[in-house]
């Protein structure tokens, strides 16, 4: 595929964008702790507090348009997400639910904000994090209301099985609870914006390598302008759903440590 | 609808899990044993006890 | 361009259980919206078939990477 690109355009050969591309050189100094997502999560921080600070601070009977904005966002994690998958004691866990949805939704749509234009997320050590304070909290919250025992015990054991049998399946059990679910937690987030923004970088570099070519790689490259504008707005479903897929496994998982009966 | 998704969910983590923790000890005891055949044979068992998870958990009424 | 065969491989095998999957909902769906009542019956046949598809799929990443 590269060599027949480099035979019909001219100038040097096209570099398909690569996981390279995710390595973003330091934005001052020598250390690897200044660059752009660093600097993106913090923004992001800032902006999240900002507009919820500024949607609550004057609240009316008669809602503005700000205020509308924001109770509409936390209405939906609060009822939605929390309250129909928690159950009676959800208000606990809304104060986690909303931080992490809006703080992934923010990160994840920054990565199709003109300028910004990169996914936090597609750095495969914010998800790590994010995924292990929920695997703190669910299982700090297991523990709290069921005790240690009875609480590995539940996980541990399946009733109704031959005693043999749980040879086999205790293995499992103990390895999908701490290390399967925190793993596919956070690497079905990383994944996701991985593959979403090199997806992005193929269509518009690509576009922009034709635009350079001859005559007829000329004509075509709109298309492929027009397909990365088409799978922009696609990816702004995706960027969404993965935040909200998030919030609502952690949701219920922490459900899941709270119930006493499987 | 949310509890489909969990069930989904869960049922891919216990495939999973079952096909890496089995096919993991197949894989140690091969490279212990200096045989070739049991990781194909921790696979399967893996497998099939994940399957037989899922169906204790989600298959029975 | 360097890479793998095995994940083109995985690639391939990974059509079957995805249209398995799909085959699995469409009609677990369908059901379901003909006869509401009917779902507590369909659940765990469509999990199942679920399972079971999605067992090979997960078998075929596997032995992408082991083989």
């Amino acid at each position: 595929m590269r060599s027949l690109v480099r035979l019909s355009a001219e100038g040097e050969g096209f570099v398909p964008p690569s996981s390279n591309d995710f390595n973003l050189p330091p934005i001052f100094g020598e250390n690897a702790y200044t660059t752009k997502p660093i600097f993106m999560v913090f923004f992001s921080v800032i902006l999240i507090s900002v507009f919820f600070i500024a949607a609550s601070r004057k609240a009316a009977i008669v809602p503005s348009k700000l205020q509308f904005a924001g109770e509409s966002i936390y209405a939906f994690v609060r009822n939605d997400l929390a309250r129909d998958v928690i159950g009676h004691e959800f208000m606990r866990f809304v104060p986690y639910l909303f931080t992490l949805f809006t703080f992934i939704l923010t990160n994840n749509i920054f990565g199709i904000v003109p300028l910004l234009q990169f996914p936090a997320m597609s750095r495969v050590s914010f998800p790590y994090v994010l995924a292990v304070f929920t695997f703190v909290i669910f299982h700090y919250v297991g523990i709290r209301k069921q005790g240690l025992g009875k609480y590995l015990k539940e996980i541990m054991f399946m009733p109704g099985v031959p005693k043999p049998v749980y040879i086999l399946l205790t293995p499992i059990e103990l390895a999908t609870f701490f290390l399967v679910r925190p793993l596919t937690l956070s690497l079905r987030l990383f994944a996701n914006m991985f593959a979403g923004h090199l997806l992005l970088l193929v269509f518009i570099m690509g576009g922009d390598h034709l635009l350079k070519g001859v005559i007829g790689l000329k004509l075509v490259s709109p298309f492929a302008f027009a397909f990365g504008i088409g799978l922009t707005f696609f990816e702004f479903m995706v960027q969404c759903l993965q935040a909200y897929i998030f919030t609502l496994l952690t949701a219920l998982y922490i459900a899941g440590a709270l119930a006493d009966e499987h | 609808m949310k509890r489909e998704e969990n069930a989904l969910w869960s049922i891919f983590g216990y495939l999973l899990s079952g096909l890496l923790f089995w096919g993991g000890v197949g894989w140690g005891l091969d490279s212990w044993l200096g045989t070739s055949y049991l990781l194909l044979l921790g696979l399967l068992v893996g497998m099939g006890a994940s399957l037989y998870l899922v169906w204790l958990r989600f298959g029975r009424e | 361009m360097t890479g793998t065969l095995n994940l083109v491989g995985y690639g391939l095998s990974a059509i079957g259980p995805a249209i398995a999957t799909g085959m699995i909902f469409a009609a677990y769906i369908s059901g379901v919206a003909r006869q509401p009542e009917a779902r507590s019956v369909l659940q765990p046949i469509a999990f199942l078939g679920f399972a079971l598809a999605e067992a090979l799929a997960l078998f075929g990443l596997v032995l992408a990477f082991v083989l």
